[in-house]
């Protein structure tokens, strides 16, 4: 069997007009996929920016696949939420991004968006807080049923991933 | 250098911990040490290490320089747990405690050659405002019983550092993999 070794991190998050965000990720992949070892989903720290406005995680991604196909090649997808002094959550993105799939070391910027509700929960939103927030999370990764959507962009998640791919030459792929 | 096995390699690590640039703080010095999976194991070299106490620089640059070396080899038979090289910047606060002002953590990186990474740093937030406070007054400060938790990805939940957003920068001289 092929395998990949994803080892990078989250990096941290820029753009967002809330402070105070974490960062929930998850690694999607195939059938034909399997995780030999690491964490398939995490959750960050919450970090508040002192200088700029850029939050840091500096959360370690590190997986080790393997799989007998190419199909369903690895996606990460995110959610950016924003803690407030209460305590509260709040939904501030949504994002994805497929792993690279050449090896070497990627720096990858994500965009996140998030829903926007009808004008009434818009205007809650913006005194009270909460806002609307998907059922399923694989629609952050498919691309079904989004035509459903109205959403905003949100900030930009940073991350470096790094890749190590072995034994695909046995299988005819060229990397 | 003789492999047990054909897929054992040897992953040299050198380089330094250059400088850091942490505009509020001064007279700071810093810890490395290594963080990596049950597959590896360092087989030369020092995988920790406390530097000296530097001050600012004078000029405009505002710079704290190490200038510390790192130089280690580790040996491995599978690139999961690849090290991760973690920071802890302490300074002394106003009442004259070493308290810590930064953790941060970076993957030693994959490819032969010179690397350079700027790594932000981050510390500990009480959550309350009292113990904010109280912190501050006695000098006891949040701060991670073992520096290593900072480079692993569970239990990160419970966490709410705040971003020093200086950062330390280091040179890493980086890998030979023969074997």
């Amino acid at each position: 069997m092929a395998e990949v070794h994803v080892i990078g991190q989250i990096m941290g998050a820029s753009g967002f007009s809330e402070s105070s965000l974490f960062c929930k990720w998850g690694i999607h992949t195939g059938a034909a996929w399997k995780l030999l070892s690491g964490m398939r989903e995490g959750q960050t720290q919450v970090d508040t920016p002192q200088i700029g406005d850029m939050a840091y995680w500096s959360h370690p991604i590190d997986l080790h696949f393997a799989t007998k196909g190419l199909q369903g090649w690895p996606r990460l997808h995110l959610q950016v939420w924003s803690q407030d002094s209460f305590g509260r959550c709040q939904l501030a993105g949504y994002g994805f991004c497929h792993v690279p799939s050449s090896p070497g070391t990627h720096q990858l910027a994500c965009p996140t968006w998030r829903p926007l509700g009808s004008w009434r929960e818009q205007l809650a939103r913006a005194f009270v807080g909460g806002g609307p927030q998907l059922l399923h999370g694989d629609t952050i990764y498919s691309g079904a049923d989004r035509y459903r959507l109205h959403t905003a962009a949100g900030g930009t998640v940073h991350l470096e991933i790094g890749l190590l791919l072995r034994h695909f030459d046995r299988y005819g792929v060229e990397c | 250098m003789a492999a047990a096995s054909p897929t054992v390699f040897l992953l040299m690590v050198n380089g330094q911990v250059e400088s850091a640039q942490f505009p509020e703080y001064d007279d700071l010095y810093c810890k490395y040490c290594f963080v990596y999976g049950q597959d590896w194991a360092p087989t030369a070299g020092l995988e920790e290490g406390i530097s000296q106490i530097t001050s600012k620089s004078q000029d405009v640059r505002q710079a704290l320089v190490w200038n510390f070396p790192i130089d280690v080899t580790f040996k491995s038979t599978n690139p999961y747990g690849w090290p991760q090289i973690v920071l802890s910047v302490y300074g002394p606060d106003v009442f004259g405690n070493d308290v810590v002002r930064g953790y941060g953590a970076v993957h030693v990186p994959f490819s032969p050659g010179r690397h350079k990474r700027t790594i932000p740093m981050f510390v500990p937030e009480s959550t309350s405002k009292l113990q904010k406070f109280t912190s501050w007054f006695t000098g006891r400060r949040p701060e991670y019983t073992d520096p290593k938790v900072v480079a692993q990805g569970e239990g990160r939940e419970g966490n709410h550092p705040e971003a020093e957003i200086p950062k330390a920068a280091w040179v890493c001289l980086c890998p030979n993999q023969p074997g």
